[in-house]
């Protein structure tokens, strides 16, 4: 029952939802209209699981005293902080979590966190981008025609180059693109049938129950 | 060969100082190499240059902060355009961390076109579900967001009495940093209510959008930095704004950053295959 | 040189420099800020959810609308909360069950539309292309590209012969797509740089305009 009842659910939200598609019917369009309702709502409970694992992860570091768990306070006050400002003053243009905590503290540690991939890429092109092989060389031949004929130096250095450039994105780039996308839609629609049909059980988790 | 051993074991905070000064310095003092548009620009440009004078454009500002200078100058570039255009912009998100930028866009850009906000501009804000709250949209605006971000109803905007659905608006632009992003409102608002699409994304992922611009399915595509100052320029020469560019400014920079990188690729394959031939 | 004097911007750019630290190498202040990141996330996160999502989704039209109906989607997302008690985590399934159902039943359609239907539209040669050679000699190479790629991941026969022949050209459009997507992607690391740099040099530093 502890399995089988959400395996009924699976089965049946999906070949419902397979033939609404299809169905322009007034009582279909009732159904898609609710489930679609319903469906936001229980998805905004999902961050509980996120949020729950964070507390979880966090609080015991802080209780077996793991390497840094100071920084495990850290956390759990910015994020205590964060979310009763927020539920308190709410998210509007001039609310504190805006100005207080979104501008000031997110952006620049988000952005930066990201910035500093341009140092590692540079680290990584150096290290090991090695054209071992033909493939790993027409790899980096592309690579470079297509570097150079995104920025204006590249057109600066010879006037077709930006075009070299697109032709190589817009042709062979897309045909192996394509063929990469026909793969990954098959495995997805197959992966979804299964998971419908209840051949594919990962997601109800492991143990006797 | 010594030279060519010290070369490959060099330590990575060298690179990394060089690699910082060469990308800092155009910056301070600009080449002056410019910008011109590419055909993929060009053609979202003219979809929405094509669009009535007070129809709706939907953004879809579906990046974070990390993605911010990328895709924060297409939003403010578009919004731009839409206004000089007189279009009506509704903004909306799939990701949480997109709110505050679509905010910080959705006050700061329609002053500088006299735009008041719930008559020509209306943020609805984030919503959990992605496909549930694109097909939701399909059928009615409404019963998705029944307030703007603020928690203000719809039905109090002007704007939003012409727009109930997502056929009323003229055609989407897809901002998106990743998933959820342009590949769910192809797949479900193109599939199903036959929207007509457009996207400005990441360098990252827009390599892998070729093949939906070749078979139509989007209607131009802005490709990373480059992609948001090709749009900048267009929409400064068509003399829609004269609003600072960002990324054009950064192009220069751009520019350095990538001959760096090739002669650091070209320096280590050259050190390795000199090493390799000595101990072979 | 016209630095800034809000503390707001100080703020922002100490938060960067301390992320930018871990260049060097790992250090407290990266540790703080990293887990400052987190939690403000967290928070950021909850607070937007609760207002934009659940708030107006589900808090008005139960609690003040008075529509019944919306006590299913409540208790569906109420069970999320059981993946934390270990005697009752198997709860989970049921709105698990509901939104993967849901889930893949719209999304086979949809993809099978988006990437398989209209991908195969795009490649198949069709009279338009002959109106010029280069679009027609581009609409070749890209049609024999897509199969060849595809051709590649076929695994079920052994590469041999006219397959075999596919299969390595195939490999030589899988490369050059490679090469493109690395390009594309230095350019996005560097442009991630480039934006942090303007904020230290322009709204921090104030030395560009």
């Amino acid at each position: 029952m502890k399995r089988n009842i959400p395996l009924a659910i699976c089965l049946g939200m999906g070949i419902l939802m397979m033939i609404q598609f299809f169905v322009p019917h007034p009582a279909s369009v009732a159904f898609y209209d609710l489930t679609t309702k319903w469906i936001r709502i229980v998805s905004a409970f999902a961050l509980v699981l996120g949020v729950g694992s964070f507390v979880m992860y966090h609080t015991e570091k802080l209780r077996r005293r793991r390497t840094g768990w100071p920084y495990s306070i850290v956390a759990l006050v910015a994020a205590a902080v964060s979310t009763v400002v927020g539920l308190a003053w709410g998210v509007k243009q001039t609310s504190p979590l805006q100005n207080y905590i979104f501008t000031p503290l997110l952006v620049p540690l988000n952005a930066s966190m990201f910035a500093i991939l341009a140092f590692y890429m540079a680290s990584a092109a150096y290290r090991a981008f090695r054209a071992r092989t033909k493939e790993s060389a027409l790899l980096l031949i592309a690579a470079f025609i297509v570097m150079l004929g995104m920025v204006p130096i590249g057109a600066a250095i010879w006037g077709k180059l930006p075009d070299l450039a697109e032709w190589i994105l817009s042709v062979p780039n897309m045909a192996a693109k394509r063929a990469i996308t026909f793969g990954v839609a098959l495995g997805g629609i197959a992966t979804a049938l299964k998971v419908i049909l209840g051949i594919e059980r990962g997601w109800l988790g492991g143990g006797k129950q | 060969m010594k030279f060519f051993h010290y070369l490959l074991k060099i330590d990575r905070r060298i690179i990394y100082i060089v690699m910082g000064l060469l990308v800092l310095l155009p910056l301070v003092k600009p080449l002056g190499l410019g910008v011109t548009s590419g055909p993929r620009a060009a053609r979202l440009f003219r979809a929405v240059d094509s669009i009535p004078a007070g129809k709706a454009l939907l953004i879809s500002v579906d990046f974070d902060p990390a993605s911010m200078p990328e895709l924060y100058p297409m939003l403010t570039a578009l919004m731009r355009h839409a206004f000089a255009k007189d279009l009506r912009v509704l903004l909306c998100g799939l990701w949480p961390t997109g709110t505050g930028l679509a905010i910080k866009a959705a006050t700061e850009i329609p002053p500088e076109y006299g735009k008041k906000y719930g008559e020509d501009v209306v943020y609805l804000g984030y919503k959990p579900g992605v496909d549930a709250v694109i097909l939701g949209m399909g059928e009615n605006v409404k019963n998705v967001y029944p307030n703007d971000y603020s928690g203000r109803p719809l039905d109090s905007m002007p704007m939003m009495r012409r727009v109930q659905r997502l056929r009323d608006i003229s055609m989407i632009v897809a901002l998106s940093a990743g998933t959820p992003g342009y590949s769910d409102w192809l797949a479900y608002a193109q599939s199903r209510y036959g929207m007509k699409i457009g996207a400005g994304l990441t360098a990252v992922s827009a390599a892998d959008a070729y093949p939906f611009l070749q078979s139509g399915q989007l209607t131009g595509l802005l490709a990373g930095m480059k992609g948001a100052a090709e749009y900048e320029v267009l929409v400064q020469k068509s003399n829609y704004s004269k609003a600072y560019m960002p990324a054009v400014a950064a192009m220069d920079s751009q520019s350095l950053a990538h001959v760096v990188i090739m002669i650091l690729v070209i320096i280590g394959n050259i050190a390795y295959f000199a090493t390799r031939k000595r101990r072979s | 040189m016209h630095i800034s004097h809000s503390f707001l911007t100080w703020v922002a750019a100490i938060l960067t420099i301390g992320i930018f630290s871990f260049l060097w190498k790992d250090n407290p202040f990266y540790k703080f800020c990293e887990h400052l990141f987190v939690g403000v996330s967290v928070g950021y996160g909850i607070a937007v959810t609760w207002y934009n999502g659940v708030y107006p989704d589900l808090v008005t039209p139960l609690f003040r609308q008075g529509k019944p109906l919306y006590i299913i989607p409540l208790v569906l997302g109420l069970c999320y909360f059981c993946r934390f008690i270990p005697k009752v985590s198997w709860v989970i399934r049921f709105p698990m069950a509901f939104v993967l159902g849901w889930g893949m039943g719209v999304t086979i359609p949809a993809w099978f539309q988006t990437l398989i239907v209209k991908q195969i539209q795009g490649t198949l040669l069709t009279p338009a292309i002959f109106a010029r050679w280069d679009v027609l000699l581009w609409a070749i190479i890209s049609f024999v590209g897509v199969i060849c790629s595809v051709f590649y991941f076929f695994f079920s026969k052994e590469h041999k012969g006219a397959l075999k022949l596919a299969s390595e050209t195939g490999i030589v459009f899988l490369m050059v797509g490679f090469g493109a997507s690395f390009g594309y992607t230095v350019m996005a690391r560097m442009s991630l740089l480039i934006g942090r740099l303007q904020f230290i040099l322009r709204d921090w530093l104030g030395v560009i305009k």
